[in-house]
């Protein structure tokens, strides 16, 4: 009928809806500045709106009233005027459950593409009595709900999808509660400007990887066989819990790493350059799932970008530089 | 339409209890208004669903609900034929909550079933008010948040702990409820007729009097209404409360005229002596009789007025209870002309019947010689012929006052109203029979006169010329201990010489008239807090000229000062302790390495930095460090806090 195109309104009201959200999000931000990595709510900056569960309690002690009013009872007036009270209670209760936290950034692990990095936040109530169903969102997510004991610190966990490589900014997130009876959502925003690094997304089909070389030789550092047993030596982070005397620990308490001496070993470069594919993200990609593969089995293997060079090592140390460097490839003037 | 799960995992065994307590709690008054299926039905989905809840069962399907659900909507429509009304509205909230509890499987689901608990609490105070009514409704509140909070409780938060956080926020809660409570503007008359409980119908006066129909007059002793004597209290044989007024006789049964307002009625009272002021408290009749003191001339109900026979009547029947002030002239002359055609009126008998009462009126006229003498005949008969004063009195069937006066001579005071007023009427004087109360008990706590039920009377009033209306209690003759000591005293009299039974001991008496005493307080000043009752408070409270908008106005300046208070007090309630003292000195000795602490970097993880980057020993740094973490987290705080000073001092 209608050469219009038809836009159905909830698409109207969607884009409203959006374009308020992003107005206030820019006003807090705007109103409180950018926040210390260590922030304590002030109570100007925790907002507060009733609930559906919140409007719904309010018709029904409008109803009430107007039920108390035309029977002339007094007592149902009592009750009426007792639940609002407690709806005004509920108001500042929520407000005061959130007001005096003390909420700290508290690190994130880095995470491959793809995968949901974990965000920390612990929370840390000072005050004297306790805080209950407190939780941080941030858009949809929403970490677990958790009570504050006086004194009580907890960490929360926000998971953030991600989808590419290199540092993913959480320049907001909230932190929210509905207690008391959920009539009321209190809420403050935090702008913090957490980062957090993600690897590449490991290749699902990539190429076999260079092949093996073999040295013979007396390597002193780091490239240790397993052939002859050489002694203990002090435990380093990064050595391999399969290296690690369990026995001489369960003895002495003291953490201490098996040596081999005058074995073979073995290791592999991946080179950038070496990759037969012209994509950049593919072959970063690639790199990622061999690293990935040969820290799983403990191998050597060094890593060889345009500029930059990682001698072959195993071990958590090497494993994270690498990955780093490959997740940051192309930024920072690198 | 795509079916919902129906597995429950247990999630709600923590708060499913409370919420079937809160329920049963709500539920509780309504138990013995509800017919019983009702209840069982309750009980039965409750215990159902909780057992569906502990041991992870499935609820019931979708057809075993709609089944349910229709067969319980009819079990109502059938029960009550209606769905209006407070009965069938409790018995339609019941049903809903029981059968909500058989869908209830998420959170959400369980606001609805408080909020129906809610509603639960607030129509059985629509059904009753009792002095218990206000504590039961602070309890089963409690009980309501309670279950709300134990929703939504955390891990760490008891069942013990939401109890003392909901009594708490209702403790807050309080004082803003009676600053609301008080200043709330009270409405003089109601929005919209509103349908009240017939089931409960209280005794009232009856519209008609027919004392041969009654074998047996049962002693209520319900509160007709009570009084509060600005002076002293009048006598007893004083204390006549005019009721209706009947003027018609059909040979068995005294009927009052169609009420209509005559504004003259009450200029035809020419009082003398001393007026009486009162205030009375009357118990809903559903009637619309306003009892007053024999002779009102001024009351202060409004929508309320004076009839012919100056009978008190409001405009509506009394719905609920009521209290207003009067003032009454227990002297008076009453209309000292009467026309011809109301001489006729207040004469006529049926023509038929009664014959040998009407040929004995008119021999005891004629032998009397005036009306006054006749009058004096007639009591003294009562008084010195074999007649009795008695609540059991024999059936009277036909010709009932010719059977009485000849031949039962037992009855209580409708029979002797209705015999003398026949006797007068018969010999040409105007007579009209008046039904009220007559005497009251004084309630020695309170300082006020209960009248009960069972102070209903009859009596009579005779015209005479000269003196107008005068009145006349037949009853008096036969019975004087019923006018001087009350009914109660007389019935109990009788029974005592018959049973040998002993008055009720004087503390049973003692904790009832202070029960009553409560009663009347808390009728006066909680359930009676009208608009007039408001008025009068605000003006005590120093409000000139109090309206809707003062009182609002303070409402809201009430309620914003203690939420300023209450949230003043939560501050201090939630106000940090003062500055950890093993705080302090750590960030002194992160002053003394010379470095910053890193974000999100734990203690150890600083002593491993400043043991490598500082120029502290190490030895110094991870002693610092252990008597840090044993100060904030450490069973032996003090003594590590002692350590931990020690050791920061030392640094240089």
């Amino acid at each position: 009928m209608s050469s219009i195109p038809w836009q159905s309104p909830s698409r109207f009201i969607g884009y409203f809806r959006n374009n308020a959200t992003l107005r206030v999000r820019r006003w807090a931000r705007k109103r409180q500045g950018i926040d210390d990595s260590t922030t304590t709510l002030r109570p100007g900056r925790v907002y507060i709106l009733p609930t559906g569960v919140g409007l719904v309690f309010g018709l029904m002690a409008f109803a009430m009233l107007l039920g108390s009013m035309n029977y002339n009872n007094n007592l149902s007036f009592v009750l009426t005027f007792m639940l609002i009270g407690i709806g005004f209670v509920a108001m500042h209760q929520c407000q005061r459950n959130l007001v005096g936290l003390e909420l700290t950034f508290a690190g994130t692990e880095p995470v491959f593409a793809g995968q949901s990095i974990r965000f920390q936040i612990a929370i840390r109530n000072q005050s004297r009595n306790a805080r209950y169903g407190i939780r941080i969102y941030h858009d949809r997510t929403e970490s677990d709900v958790h009570d504050l004991q006086p004194g009580e610190s907890k960490i929360f966990i926000l998971p953030v999808a991600t989808d590419q490589r290199g540092w993913i900014h959480l320049d907001r997130f909230g932190v929210r509660t509905l207690f008391p009876f959920e009539l009321f959502r209190s809420w403050a925003w935090l702008h913090m400007d957490l980062r957090g690094l993600v690897y590449p997304r490991p290749s699902e089909k990539p190429p076999e990887p260079p092949p093996t070389r073999t040295a013979h030789g007396h390597r002193q550092h780091d490239a240790r066989g397993e052939e002859d047993f050489a002694g203990l030596r002090k435990y380093n982070e990064g050595d391999s819990p399969r290296h690690v005397a369990w026995k001489a620990y369960a003895r002495t308490g003291q953490l201490l790493s098996k040596q081999f001496a005058g074995a073979d070993t073995s290791s592999q470069w991946f080179d950038f350059d070496a990759i037969p594919v012209t994509d950049i993200e593919e072959r970063l990609s690639i790199l990622t799932r061999w690293i990935a593969n040969s820290d799983r089995t403990m191998e050597d293997f060094g890593l060889r970008l345009p500029g930059l060079e990682f001698p072959p090592a195993h071990g958590e140390t090497q494993r994270r530089q690498c990955l780093e460097a490959l997740a940051l490839f192309g930024e920072d003037g690198k | 339409m795509k079916a919902q799960p129906r597995g429950t995992d247990g999630s709600l065994l923590a708060s499913l209890p409370w919420t079937l307590g809160a329920l049963l709690v709500s539920l509780a008054p309504h138990v013995p208004y509800l017919a019983v299926w009702i209840t069982v039905a309750f009980i039965g989905c409750a215990v159902w669903r909780y057992i569906i809840e502990k041991q992870r069962r499935m609820l019931p399907s979708r057809w075993i609900r709609g089944g349910l659900a229709l067969l319980c909507f009819l079990g109502v429509f059938g029960t009550y034929s209606s769905i209006s009304g407070v009965g069938p509205g409790s018995a339609l909230l019941a049903i809903m909550a029981a059968l909500k509890l058989l869908e209830t499987r998420k959170r959400r689901d369980q606001f609805v079933l408080l909020f129906i608990s809610i509603f639960l609490v607030m129509s059985s105070l629509l059904r009753e008010q009792y002095l218990w009514s206000l504590p039961y409704l602070i309890g089963s509140t409690l009980i309501i948040l309670t279950a709300w909070l134990r929703m939504s409780a955390g891990e760490s938060e008891t069942a013990k702990q939401s109890f003392a956080t909901g009594g708490r926020l209702l403790m807050y809660a309080a004082p803003l409820a009676i600053v609301m409570w008080v200043f709330f503007p009270r409405l003089a008359s109601p929005f919209w007729a509103v349908p009240i409980d017939t089931s409960q119908a209280t005794s009232g006066l009856s519209d008609s009097m027919s004392p041969g129909d009654i074998s047996s007059l049962s002693m209520s002793d319900a509160v007709a209404f009570r009084v509060q004597f600005d002076g002293e209290i009048p006598a007893s044989r004083d204390l006549y409360w005019r009721g209706l007024v009947m003027t018609r006789f059909n040979g068995r049964t005294w009927t009052g005229s169609e009420l209509t307002i005559d504004r003259t009625a009450v200029d035809e009272i020419i009082e003398s002596g001393e007026p009486v002021s009162y205030e009375v408290t009357l118990e809903p009749t559903r009637q619309q009789w306003v009892l007053a003191l024999d002779l009102p001339k001024e009351w202060s109900l409004p929508r309320t007025f004076m009839g012919p026979q100056q009978q008190l009547a409001s405009v509506t029947p009394i719905e609920q209870r009521i209290s207003y002030r009067a003032t009454s002239y227990p002297d008076y002359i009453l209309q000292a002309d009467l026309s011809s055609l109301s001489r006729g009126w207040y004469t006529s008998v049926p023509d038929n019947g009664n014959a040998r009462s009407k040929e004995l009126a008119t021999q005891m006229r004629e032998a009397a010689g005036t009306d006054t003498a006749y009058i004096e005949a007639v009591l003294a008969k009562f008084h010195d012929e074999e007649y009795f004063y008695t609540l059991q009195p024999p059936a009277l069937g036909s010709n009932p006052v010719d059977r009485f006066l000849f031949e039962t001579r037992q009855g209580f005071c409708e029979h002797y109203a209705s015999a003398f007023a026949f006797m007068m009427r018969s010999a040409g004087i105007p007579t009209r029979v008046i039904l009220g109360y007559q005497g009251g008990e004084i309630n020695p706590m309170g300082g006020h006169m209960i009248v009960r039920q069972s102070d209903a009377h009859a009596w009579t009033e005779v015209w005479l010329e000269r003196y107008g209306w005068y009145r006349v209690d037949p009853t008096a003759a036969v019975a004087p201990e019923r006018i001087e000591f009350g009914a109660r005293g007389a019935a109990l009299d009788g029974i005592g010489a018959t049973w040998g039974f002993s008055a009720p001991s004087e503390l049973l008496q003692s904790l009832t008239m202070t029960w009553d005493a409560l009663n009347a307080k808390w009728n006066e000043w909680v359930l009676g807090y009208g608009p007039d009752t408001q008025d009068s408070f605000m003006e005590w409270l120093g409000m000139d000229d109090p309206n809707w908008r003062k009182m609002l106005l303070t409402l809201v300046g009430g309620v914003v000062g203690l939420i300023l208070a209450i949230s003043g007090l939560m501050m201090l309630r939630s106000r940090a302790p003062a500055k950890d003292r093993a705080a302090i000195l750590y960030a002194r000795f992160i002053r003394k390495t010379g470095l910053q602490q890193r974000t999100g970097e734990t203690p150890q993880g600083f002593a491993r930095r400043a043991a490598l980057e500082s120029e502290m020993s190490h030895h110094v740094v991870a002693s610092v460090t252990t008597n840090y973490l044993n100060a904030r987290y450490g069973p032996d705080a003090e003594y590590s806090l002692g350590k931990l000073r020690n050791s920061v001092a030392a640094i240089r």
